[in-house]
């Protein structure tokens, strides 16, 4: 199979302004991927599956990821012009200070696609896309109409984290009911207080467990002001 | 009325069979017990091996699996309820005919097991419907499931037919439907029937 | 008409109703006298794998179907045929092999000809 770099250039040329991007995957697999604009990635799909070298025919698996807004810590070398007293002359000096700067990466959901070739059995070539935000902007194109497959797993994507494809042919809820709102496998859902005695609840469970004793709490000593 | 066990024995060695109404129909009862075709999850597979050859259901008089609730007696939970799927296993359960009864087997069912704290799971199947014998495990034994069967027979065998222990098919007053609960926004609505299940009190 | 010679004949047609229906009518009675009916909403809805029914039950089905079911009875009822000559196969002369070939090569050609045709296409 082509290497990435390879693969990119060829996305490149085929579809340009594809804004290909290669995310290095550290570990041992080495499995990097390629990040694309939601606004080519139909044309780059299409791509993919028909060129004769690649020949990515068989979607396997399509998984969604939340990125929260996140504060990233960075220090940055600063170069500003001081004005100060050298040898009892004033003067402009540049001068250079690191600085601890914070900032919000703000958040994202990401749609992950890997691709195989049963042609020419090669793969996976990972694709990924991102939306604007977590909130108002999640709507990415569907692949659906390129890879079948996408169908019932885009649905999925879309039940659980809540992105919305543009140009799937059936979006609706697949594991949640119809009437459920929000959507579960996002990192700050909260699922509603319905905890239970365990006998040694710990981490996750411990921590429901104080919450709901709390409310519990509460709402007895609310009973019982009320009640006097 | 019961018949003095002593005279009983006598009578039977002279090759005189004495029995009471009682005795006879609820020894048809409990060897006739026919369950509903159902499975929810891997608890299912345990289920289907205990009907096999090896394990053989059969011999208690379970040999049938009916296909509809309407022929069933007996419904046996095998497997996670998803907060999706216990709406149609209250409808399943109200649509049996009389008498009924439930076997909630595994974890999952009898308390919701490893997903108990999860957002999509019942946290076990008795809070909507009577359950008349529970087996853990994940998933139980098809010794467990035989278990649980003789201990439901038992429990067929031990109800008279008049006074306040009868079985409810006989009791104009027992409660007949059980409301099949509401898909709400987060969870199921009610979390519970009413009378059914109380929040268990936790003694420390 | 007790001399009629079928008369015993109609006795023991009476009697073989009889032990049929004796159980169904003493169930019924059982149950009219002892166990009330309970009937409610949900009990009394349309059995549908516990879902809510929704829509007719009268719907149209493909013709496509149908076709797929004859070609389907078609080759189970040669089974039938197959497995009793398979069992006597050893002790069969050449004319019963040959015999038996027609016969299948009969039912190939029809499915050759329904494959022509387009039938087994799904779509």
């Amino acid at each position: 199979m082509k290497t990435m770099e390879e693969i990119k250039a060829a996305i490149e040329a085929a579809a340009p302004g594809a804004g290909v991007e290669i995310v290095p995957n550290p570990s041992p697999s080495g499995q990097h991927s390629l990040r694309i604009a939601p606004s080519h990635a139909v044309a780059v799909a299409t791509f993919l599956r028909d060129d004769a070298e690649l020949a990515l025919d068989f979607l396997s698996n399509v998984t969604g990821v939340d990125w929260l807004d996140k504060e990233v810590t960075e220090k940055v070398k600063v170069t500003s012009t001081v004005t100060k007293t050298v040898d009892d002359v004033e003067q402009d000096v540049e001068e250079t200070v690191e600085e601890t700067r914070k900032r919000v990466q703000p958040g994202c959901l990401e749609v992950v696609y890997h691709l195989f070739s049963s042609a020419l059995k090669h793969g996976p070539v990972i694709l990924r896309m991102k939306t604007m935000n977590r909130t108002d902007q999640v709507e990415l194109p569907s692949l659906t109409p390129i890879w079948r497959s996408a169908e019932f797993q885009e649905r999925e994507v879309f039940d659980l984290y809540g992105v919305v494809f543009k140009g799937h042919p059936d979006l609706r809820r697949l594991l949640m009911w119809d009437e459920f709102k929000d959507h579960p496998m996002r990192r700050d859902y909260v699922d509603p207080d319905d905890y239970e005695y365990e006998p040694t609840p710990h981490d996750a469970v411990l921590t429901r467990a104080n919450a709901h004793k709390a409310a519990e709490e509460a709402k007895a000593r609310e009973g019982t002001g009320a009640g006097l | 009325m019961a018949v003095d066990e002593g005279l009983k024995i006598e009578l039977g060695k002279q090759g005189v069979f004495v029995t009471t109404i009682e005795e006879l129909y609820n020894w048809g009862r409990r060897n006739s017990v026919w369950p509903m075709q159902f499975g929810l999850a891997c608890c299912a597979i345990e289920m289907i091996a205990t009907t096999m050859a090896r394990y053989d259901l059969a011999r208690f008089g379970a040999e049938v699996f009916r296909p509809s609730p309407r022929q069933a007696d007996l419904m046996i939970i095998s497997g996670t309820v998803t907060k999706k799927m216990a709406p149609q296993v209250v409808r399943l359960y109200n649509q049996m005919a009389e008498p009924r009864y439930v076997i909630a087997m595994g974890a999952c069912a009898i308390s919701g097991g490893p997903f108990k704290q999860g957002y999509n799971v019942l946290k076990g199947i008795d809070r909507y419907i009577p359950v008349d014998v529970h087996i853990p495990g994940c998933p139980p034994r098809p010794e467990a499931l035989i278990q649980a069967f003789m201990t439901l027979q038992k429990k067929i065998d031990e109800q008279p037919l008049t006074g306040a222990g009868r079985p409810r098919h006989l009791d104009a007053e027992a409660q007949g439907e059980f409301p099949v609960p509401e898909q709400g926004a987060h969870d199921l609505e009610p979390t519970s029937n009413k009378g059914v299940w109380t929040v268990p009190v936790v003694i420390r | 008409m007790a001399s009629n010679s079928y008369f015993s004949l109609a006795v023991l047609f009476l009697a073989a109703l009889g032990f049929g229906l004796a159980p169904l009518v003493l169930a019924w009675l059982w149950g009219k006298a002892f166990s009330p009916a309970k009937p409610n909403a949900i009990k009394n809805s349309i059995y549908e794998c516990g879902l809510e029914s929704r829509g007719d039950a009268w719907m149209q089905f493909r013709s496509a179907y149908y076709l797929y079911a004859i070609i389907f009875l078609i080759f189970d009822v040669e089974a039938v045929f197959l497995l009793p000559f398979a069992v006597a196969f050893t002790g069969l002369g050449a004319a019963a092999c040959g015999a038996m070939l027609v016969f299948v090569l009969m039912l190939i050609e029809g499915l050759a000809w329904a494959w022509a045709k387009g039938v087994l296409t799904w779509a």
